[in-house]
């Protein structure tokens, strides 16, 4: 069962080809890889925060099929982004310039990264040097007076509980106005207390601290005093060398801004877009779900295909799907192989297994679309995967092929199109179910008739009450004047008698599109309207055109 | 001491702080255009009526460019205000023009009916002149002086007083310092 228009399919498929964007090449490599790595690099001015290459917002489709075509016409990739952003300034730009007032945006970050480390090593450092040198000098560098009182924002040593000397005792007297002073101050600064409560109990605890600094100071400690606990401690919390702490700190940062690096790294190499309902978010680079050898085949597969060296491609697909079985590329392509060589249910399965994989894959709504259309003669389920498609894609040469396709099939499932009809020799129907006549047009419209232009002869039931019309005939490129016959093979719902009373228009439509009114397209009415169906000789002239 | 760390916990947070506030207070969407004061791109548009009209055949006129598009609600919004403003102008040197963008002829036709638009429109079949006027909201609107240099972008719908006297501006090559902002729809 080959299809009636195989190289149209063909031609088609490679123009549909151009608004994949997987990853992999499209059967035009350069020019699809350019159009990606180019799109990749702008921001999409309606979601913002993805490139233009993976957005499917209809701005973005718009935008890269600009970038291909500045692409085709020879730009270089500075030259495209310099387009962009010469109309949405540099914010178009993912990656800001590196020049001007954006390498601020470069540098900025490394800066803080070396001020954030300088000042932790810093810290780190003042830190130790105050613990190390705080304890041994402690009597030498005793102040006197009020000065002392400073001593009390600070641990001088810390005091051993088990420990019953008087030089202890002194030392947990002092841990004691320590905290009395600091609960002093902190009901001072939440307002409990007015100032000169405030002074005059801040006064009374500096001088009961500068006597027991005092009395600290001619109690020189007894190393043989020190328990073994209190050593143990210290060592524990400190290390036995003061320099060690500082080069934990240091090892501590390094590994951060490695660890930091390296998940960055990671991350931006193994997140990608979801390609499916069921897909996940990482790639190949973590998980390997698409193995660069499948890659490979699948890149040699569509350029054996863009050949048509078919064995070649069968099996470099089959390699794919051997190690990729759920790879919707290699299973469209399967499709369209198996619909050249005839097998429209095998193709049907291929293009329903790719969109299982990826439900709004061009190449594969198109192959199905066909398929079910040519092959299945299921206009309605052709309609509706074109239409689908239809949503999918940009304004162009595409679009209008799809377009063009959807005018020519019937609007319900059953009615084939005319030229299929009289093709097939279908089942003459009798006279008597039948309406048919001449269309003729009007001298002073001939000479704005559109070269493909298409006629379309429509019957509505004479009882009015809206809904599709009754029969519709298209006939592409019309000479006039033009014998027709309408006749219960052009109904559009299936399984309704082409009978009683109709009214005959007739629409010669610029664009070929019925659904659209355009200005340029042309109208006529029999004038006798409404007539009997089984009536000969209804001639029409159209003599109405659309401003 | 407590106020020294409160003051440097403050010069730390403060200028944090207000980046953050001033983050807020920001249109994440807007996107602020660099063509002000810039020649306009010029274009050929295919009008509804027929006819082909570009911007070159404009020159020497001030020009009101207006994007927008049947499924917009703000252009709904905007479209009587527009038609008003053109009512005032239309017998000066000035010239007002329509693109729909990303809508259907049938579409276009019917909003251009509804709102009795006398004005020339057409469509911008791929958003070709959209993007040469770097537009990301919609409606949009320019002011092209009659040298041909963009003097005013409003993005959003506008009034008819401030078309009719920015286009007085524009007629007189005033250019206006900022863009204006009024509601807008994202472009799909």
């Amino acid at each position: 069962m080959k299809l009636t228009q195989p190289c149209r399919l063909l031609a088609l498929l490679l123009l549909l080809g151009s608004i994949v964007h997987y990853s992999d090449a499209a059967p035009a490599p350069d020019l699809e890889e350019q159009t990606r790595a180019i799109s990749a690099e702008l921001r999409c001015v309606v979601c913002q925060n993805l490139s233009v290459a993976d957005s499917p917002s209809e701005m973005a489709q718009q935008m890269r099929a600009i970038v291909r075509e500045q692409v085709q016409a020879g730009k270089s990739p500075d030259q495209i982004k310099e387009f962009f952003v010469s109309k949405y300034g540099e914010w178009v730009l993912l990656k800001p310039r590196t020049t001007g007032f954006s390498a601020l945006l470069w540098i900025l970050p490394y800066v803080v990264l070396v001020l954030g480390v300088v000042a932790a090593l810093w810290l780190a450092h003042r830190w130790t040097r105050k613990k190390t040198t705080a304890q041994p000098t402690m009597a030498s560098r005793l102040p006197s007076g009020a000065a002392r009182a400073e001593l009390l924002h600070e641990e001088i040593e810390e005091p051993d509980l088990e420990d019953s000397s008087a030089r202890a005792q002194l030392l947990r007297e002092h841990a004691r106005l320590r905290g009395e002073l600091a609960e002093l101050e902190f009901d001072f600064q939440s307002g409990k207390l007015s100032e000169s409560d405030y002074t005059a109990l801040k006064q009374e605890i500096v001088a009961k601290s500068v006597d027991v600094v005092n009395r600290l100071a001619a109690t020189p400690p007894e190393p043989q005093a020190k328990s073994a606990s209190q050593t143990r401690k210290r060592e524990a919390r400190r290390g036995a060398n003061p320099q060690f702490g500082r080069w934990q700190i240091i090892a501590g940062g390094v590994f951060l801004l490695v660890f930091g690096l390296a998940l960055g790294v990671m991350l931006t190499r193994s997140v990608r877009e979801r390609d499916s309902e069921g897909g996940t978010i990482t790639g190949d680079f973590m998980t390997g779900t698409t193995p660069p050898a499948a890659r490979a085949a699948l890149t040699e597969g569509k350029q054996a295909f863009s050949k048509q060296d078919f064995p070649k491609a069968i099996e470099a697909f089959k390699r794919v799907l051997a190690e990729d079985p759920n790879n919707p590329e290699a299973h469209t392509y399967m499709g369209y192989i198996l619909v050249q060589a005839g097998h429209g249910d095998g193709a049907l399965m291929a293009f329903d297994k790719a969109l299982l994989q990826a439900p709004n894959f061009p190449m594969a709504l198109w192959g199905k679309g066909m398929v079910l259309y040519q092959d299945k003669k299921d206009y309605a389920g052709a309609r509706q995967v074109l239409e689908q498609l239809l949503s999918l894609i940009p304004a162009g040469e595409e679009r209008n092929e799809v377009v063009k396709v959807l005018a020519t099939i019937p609007t319900q499932g059953g009615a084939t199109t005319p030229s299929t009809a009289s093709e097939k020799g279908s089942a003459a129907p009798s006279s008597s179910a039948q309406i048919s006549g001449k269309i003729s047009i009007d001298a002073k419209l001939k000479g704005g008739i559109d070269p493909n232009a298409a006629l379309f002869i429509i019957a509505r039931p004479a009882t009015g009450g809206g809904g599709p019309p009754l029969a519709v005939k298209k006939i592409d490129r019309p000479t006039f004047p033009v014998d027709y016959t309408l006749s219960q093979d052009n109904v559009m719902m299936q399984g309704t008698p082409f009978t009683g009373k109709i009214n005959l228009t007739v629409r010669l439509d610029k664009d070929g599109n019925p659904v659209t009114r355009s200005p340029g397209d042309m109208t006529g009415e029999y004038k006798k309207n409404p007539v009997e169906v089984g009536t000969k000789n209804v001639d029409v002239v159209i003599d109405q055109a659309t401003e | 001491m407590p106020v020294r760390r409160f003051v440097i916990t403050l010069l730390i947070i403060g200028p944090l702080l207000a980046l953050l506030a001033y983050g807020f207070t920001r249109d994440s969407h807007y996107i602020v255009s660099p063509l002000l004061a810039k020649p306009a791109t010029p274009f050929t548009l295919k009008l509804f009526d027929g006819r082909t009209l570009t911007l070159d055949d404009l020159r020497g006129k001030a020009v009101f460019l207006n994007f927008w598009a049947s499924w917009c609600i703000p252009c709904r919004d905007e479209a009587r205000e527009l038609e008003t403003a053109w009512q005032k102008i239309k017998d000066k040197n000035m010239v007002f023009l329509g693109v729909a963008v990303q809508d259907t002829d049938q579409n276009a036709l019917e909003f251009l009916k509804e709102f009795n638009i006398t004005y020339p429109n057409g469509k911008d079949e791929a958003a070709k002149i959209a993007v040469d006027y770097g537009t990301w909201g919609i409606p949009e609107s320019f002011f092209i002086d009659p040298q041909g240099r963009i003097t005013y972008k409003h993005v959003g719908a506008i009034r008819a007083a401030l078309v009719v006297s920015k286009l007085e501006e524009a007629e007189k090559g005033i250019v206006s310092a900022q863009e204006g902002k009024g509601d807008y729809s994202a472009i799909k």
